[in-house]
This record gives C-alpha cells, structure tokens and sequence, in this order.
C-alpha cells in the first residue's frame, strides 16, 4: 500500500527526468502523460482498497497517513494531472514550433509541471501538519516559475505577485499551526504525533479552545490565501490569465483544491472541539464574500482567462459555502462540487489554450464565431461554460443543487437563496462573454491583418497529428466525465465520498 | 518543554530579551530610508533569532536546533542580506533609497498600532502567566505584522522580499519559544522553502528589473480588475 502512495507521488517525475534529459516538447509531453497516467492509475487503486480498510494508512510516524479524504482528493488532482498533462503536449510543441518559447523554457516547464504535480500530490498523503505546510510552500514556488515562464514583463508580474502574496499566506498558515501544536499542549504526545492530524482528531477534545480557535482562523486566511477565497483573491486571476494554459488549468483545478483540503483539515478538528457554529460562521463569511467578488468581476469584458479564473473564485467560494453549511449533505454537496468543478476548469483552460494558440490573444473581443472558425473549439467553450455554469445535464447542477438543498436544511433559508440570486448573475456575467466568442462574424486572425491574402480562419497551430489529438482529446474527455457526473453518481464514487466524509466527522 | 520554560530563568530572560530586540530591529527596518540600512537591519535580526535559537539549543540540548541556529546564522543573517545588497543593489544599480509608499511617520505609527494589536489578541487568554513564551508571543506576532506592514508599504521588490523574510523571523521567533519542539524534518522543510523561495524571487526581480526601469511595484500596474 505505501508502495502506492509513493508511486502516485513518483509518477509525475517522469516529464522532469525526460526534460533533464533534453527531450523535445513532444516526448517531454508524452513521457509526463505517462507518468500521470500511472499516478492516477495509483490512486484509484489505493481508493479501490481503502474501500475495504479498516484502519487507515499510516508510515513513518504520521509522515504518511492516507485516509478517505486524502485518497479523493487524489484521485481529483490526478485526475486533472492526467487531462493538463495530455494538453501539454499539443500547447507546448506549438510554442516550441512557433519559437515563441525557446527550447530551454519548454525543458523548464516540463521540470516545474511535474514537480509542481508532485509535490501536491505529496501534500494530500502526510498527515503531519507542519510536512503539509512545507510541501504546500514548495508547490507555490514550483506554480510560480510556471506563471512567470515566458518571461514577459507581464507574465513576471503576474509570478511576483503570485509568489509574495502566496508565500505571506502561506506564513500565516504556519503560524496557525504554530497555534495548533500549542494548543494540543495537554495532550503530552511525541513532538511528531503532536502535529499528525489524527491523534490531533482523536483528542480534539483535549485541546485548548482559545489557541485552537486562533489557530483555525489563521489557517483560513493563509490556506485561503492559496484557496483564492476574497479578500485574498489578489493573486489568482493575474497568475491564471498569464501562466500557459495548460499551467492555468492545473492552478485552477488542482492547487486550489489543495488549499481547500488542508482548510477541510483544520475545521474537521476545530468542529470536535469548538463545535460547527464557529467555522460555519467564518467559512460562510468568506465564501459568500469571495462568490460576490468572483461575481462581480465576471460581469467586466475583457480577457477571457481572467473570466475563468474569477469564475474559480466564485467556485471555491461556493465550496466554502457547503463547507459552512456542514451536515452530511453539506460535505457531500462540498467534495461533489470539488471535483465537477475540477474537471470543468480544466476542460475550459484546457480549450482556451488552443484558442489562444489560434488568436495569439486572450482578449475575447479578438475572438468571435468560434463556432464557424474552429468548431471543435467552440463546442468545447460552449459546453465547458454551460458546464462550469451549472447547467444540466452536467455534473455541476447536481453538486450545486445539493449544497443548495443543505442550505436549506441546515441554515436560514436567507443564504441558499442568496447563493441562487448570485449564481443566476454568474451566469449571465459569464455568458455574455463567452457567446460573443462563439456566435458572431469570425474575426480575422492577427496575421490576416499584415497579410490580407491569407484565410480568414484563423490557422492551425499544430503540427502532426499526435499535437491535434492532444489538444482534443482532454476536453472531450472531460466533458465526457462531466455528463456522466450529471446523470448518475456513480456507485464507486458516491462510497469513496462517503469514505472521506467518515474520516472527518 | 519550551512553552513551559519560566519567565525568570537565564534562557527564559534571554530569550525575552532577543524578542524585544527583535521587534525593535523590525521597527528599524520599517522606518529605515535608505535601502543599505533596510537590509542590515534586516540581517541583524536574523542574527538575533539565531542568538535566540542558540539559546534555546542551549537550553533544551537539542542538536536540531543547535543546526538550524547555525543556518539561520549563516544564511539569513549573512547570505541573504550580502545576496541581496551585492548582486542586486550594485550590479542592477538600484535606486539608494528604499521607496515608501505612505510617510515614514504614518508607516511607524501603524506599526505602534499594529504592535498593540497584537498584545491585545495574544497575550491575556492564550498563555499561561510566568513563562516565556507568555512573553514572547506577542512579540512574534508583532513582528509578523510589521513584516506585513514592511510589504505593503514598501513600493520595491526587493524591499517587499525583505518585508516577507521579516514575517519569516517572526514565525521563527513563535515557533523556537512556543515549540521547541517542532519535528526536526518540518523546521528542516520551512528553511529549505525559504531559501528556494528567496531564490526564485531574486529570480524574478532580475527578471523584472531587466524588463521595467526598476522593478518598483509602482510599475507593476499591467494587470488589473
């Protein structure tokens, strides 16, 4: 079994070692698919198992543990490891072709992609808090060189700022466990079992309120930092909209799920001890605050990766929501819309990195009919939004629906409506942009400009058919996954849910 | 056990005593104008800190922490700052002085406010009354909020680097008297993290500089709404 867990945290190290060894973009790509492929080969395995285990996985003093919570966020951030893996490739040899990225920044990409991937991986398999601090850290540092890769005076803005107010974040996450080690004074464990999560939850009720209660809003604002709740969004949409796509999507659909895990972390222990009130009224604070900003400035036209990186905010602050309503659907509908979420962010960076490929612009008003220009691309934005935007058939109105139901279970019916009133001016905000993208007069492509005897489509920016087909091949099968998680949960997933929420209640 | 050190034993005086000096080399870094005298202060705190660890190795006789005395020593208080005044203030020619976005006054009485703040969150219910760390806590958590302050009113990058590193102290300074006992291989990974990150932003800085006409936040304006 620990042979498991280390194979899902070694997989994504195949892209760096075939980077190290000078491979083109192509192999590079494939080499990491591989890896990721077998990393989440991996994890649905060691999920397979722990469906059937009684004690949880534990090495090393707590430096490994693995229980139900951890295996599904694995399986989530493989997953998507997986489909911006298989979307590296294509991305990635047309910049190479192009001579837009130099043979070194694609080797360096591929290095920072795999031990980013890597290292969250690692995150969600320790169970020793301070371990999860680092590790979180290190894949800040490593996401960070991928926002600043090409080296452009905008896209270094965009990785100072994400690298100084994750960092100060993440400080302040340090802090909160500071606080929590503090407070598990009386419990007189070994210095190791004392930050391990499960002694920590096994005692909670041992802890002292005061510093537990200091220590649970301090990991909020640091975790949150990376989570990408409001106020301290800052960062997320400048390092979304700048890093290259493929990048963006495993920011977006990976890292701050990751965030989100070790905040789960922390309210599962500071709920034994204090009770729900507390962390309701703190996680519902922060995720109404962030779906109204993320809403707010979706409603603003312009870049259209910005558009998906607040659309996250907005996501991660309904998680937050669900977090806060708490009970069994509340969760449920919680780690439901985690990975729907996941996958449609995915799916729609994932597209908006071939059509930013094709337009050579993120501005969506550079952008019109898709539909007639370049079909496979703008059915994938079209799904991929109606997805992300919780339409049905797919799997977003089912989470969304749940955590709406326990809103009105759980809490005064105020903030489930609320949350409806928000979501219907996302949608609006987000398809007034998106449809003038796909419907429309196809514009002309920036080459067309200096060279009107060239065709009005825009053109390819592949090269062979194994770039094309990697460019494809994630968005239909994400959107794929999304319909099947619209239409029916399936049975293994609805038990691995019901796994983690055990491990945490 | 380090929480439990009394308030009135040697290492306990001493260990309040780096704190004090601490907050106030983290004051001096807030109302410094010059850039040169920004980083050695900096780097004198971190001496400092690593003073305070030692004393805490000392104390509990902890080879972990005798290490992480001596790489504090050698890297924080030595390495970052000779880093960061040679490569990047000399060879990328910088402006000598320290931007400060709001008046040196404003910065230094926000900090007394911030300083103030801190002893009213952590001191009265946390800790119990007679030990160490009852004492030193609020000064950690004021030296993290200065570090704060110290990036949010700095305009340079670098000096936002240094704010950061400040931060960094801080939570050093917590985790020595609160918990000496933090396992070895997460204080191992903290430090490792830092050092990576200050690379990585040194980096970019250069990156930035070459770029922009000084790499001053004041410019970092491309990205907005």
């Amino acid at each position: 079994m620990i042979a498991l867990a280390l194979l899902i945290v070694a997989g994504p190290l195949a892209g760096p070692v075939a980077a190290l060894a000078k491979a083109k973009a192509r192999v590079a790509g494939m080499t990491g698919t591989a890896g990721a492929l077998v990393s989440l080969a991996a994890a649905i395995a060691l999920l397979g198992t722990g469906l059937h285990r009684t004690v949880n996985l534990q090495a090393w003093n707590g430096f490994i543990y693995i229980d139900g919570l951890g295996e599904f966020f694995l399986l989530t951030v493989s997953l998507v490891t997986v489909l911006a893996a298989i979307g590296s490739i294509g991305y990635l040899s047309a910049e190479e072709d192009k001579g837009t990225l130099s043979a070194f920044q694609v080797r360096l990409y591929f290095v920072f992609f795999g031990l980013f991937a890597s290292l969250m991986l690692a995150s969600l398999e320790t169970g020793n808090l301070g371990l999860l601090f680092v590790l979180v850290e290190g894949s800040t540092l490593a996401s960070a060189a991928l926002v600043g890769l090409e080296g452009k005076a905008r896209s270094l803005e965009a990785a100072w700022k994400y690298v100084i107010i994750s960092s100060l974040g993440v400080t302040i996450a340090l802090a909160g466990t500071l606080f929590l080690f503090y407070a598990g004074t009386a419990l007189h464990l070994g210095s190791d079992q004392r930050l391990t999560w499960p002694y920590l939850f096994a005692h909670a009720a041992m802890l002292a309120p005061q510093p537990l209660r200091l220590a649970f809003l301090l990991a909020v604002v640091g975790y949150g930092t990376k989570v990408g709740l409001a106020p301290m969004h800052t960062w997320l949409p400048d390092a979304h909209a700048e890093a290259p796509s493929p990048a963006s999507a495993m920011l977006s659909a990976a890292l701050l799920n990751t965030g989100m895990y070790a905040i789960i972390r922390f309210q599962a222990i500071t709920a034994a001890r204090l009770g729900t009130g507390f962390p309701r009224a703190v996680l519902l604070s922060f995720g109404f605050a962030s779906v109204l900003i993320g809403v707010l400035f979706m409603v603003r036209r312009g870049n259209f990766k910005r558009l998906f990186a607040y659309s996250s905010v907005e996501h991660m602050g309904i998680i937050a929501v669900a977090l806060g309503f708490g009970g069994l659907l509340g969760l449920y509908g919680a780690l439901l819309h985690t990975i729907n979420h996941a996958v449609a962010k995915a799916v729609l960076f994932l597209g908006s990195g071939d059509i930013a490929l094709r337009y050579r612009t993120r501005e969506a008003t550079g952008v019109g009919g898709l539909m007639t220009a370049a079909p496979a691309a703008g059915a994938a934005l079209l799904l991929g939004s109606l997805a992300v935007l919780g339409s049905p058939p797919f799997g977003l109105f089912l989470s969304e629906f749940t955590i709406v139901r326990a809103g009105f279970e759980r809490a005064s019916p105020v903030f489930p409506l609320l949350l409806l009133g928000l979501l219907a001016v996302a949608f609006i905000a987000f398809a007034r942009t998106t449809t003038g993208m796909i419907t429309g007069a196809p514009a002309p492509a920036p080459a067309a400009a200096q060279a009107p005897d060239q065709a009005q489509a825009p053109a390819d920016p592949y090269q062979g058919r194994a770039a094309r087909l990697s460019a494809i091949i994630p968005v239909a099968a994400g959107l794929a996954l999304l319909l099947v998680l619209g239409l029916w949960i399936p049975a293994g997933l609805n038990t691995a849910i019901m796994h983690s929420l055990a491990a945490i209640t | 056990m380090a929480e439990n050190l009394s308030a009135t034993s040697p290492a306990g005086v001493l260990l309040d005593l780096s704190g004090v000096v601490i907050l106030l080399l983290a004051f001096a870094c807030l109302g410094s104008k010059l850039f040169n005298r920004y980083v050695v202060y900096y780097g004198a705190q971190s001496v400092v800190l690593a003073f305070a660890a030692g004393v805490a190795a000392w104390t509990f006789h902890s080879v972990e922490l005798w290490i992480l005395a001596g790489v504090t020593l050698a890297v924080k208080g030595i390495g970052i700052p000779l880093a960061t005044r040679g490569l990047l203030l000399r060879r990328l020619a910088m402006a000598r002085d320290a931007a400060i976005s709001t008046g040196l006054s404003t910065s230094l009485i926000a900090g007394g406010g911030l300083t103030a703040f801190a002893y009213l969150v952590t001191r009265p219910q946390l800790l119990p009354h007679g030990v160490v760390a009852a004492a030193v806590v609020p000064l950690s958590t004021a030296v993290i909020l200065l570090g704060a302050l110290a990036m949010v009113v700095r305009r340079h990058t670098v000096a936002q680097l240094i704010g950061w590193l400040i931060v960094e102290n801080g939570v050093f300074l917590g985790a020595i008297t609160l918990v000496a006992t933090f396992p070895f291989i997460v204080e191992a990974g903290i430090f490792l993290d830092v050092a990576a990150g200050v690379l990585i932003m040194l980096v970019f800085v250069s990156g930035l500089t070459r770029q922009l006409a000084e790499a001053s936040a004041s410019e970092l304006k491309g990205l907005r709404g």
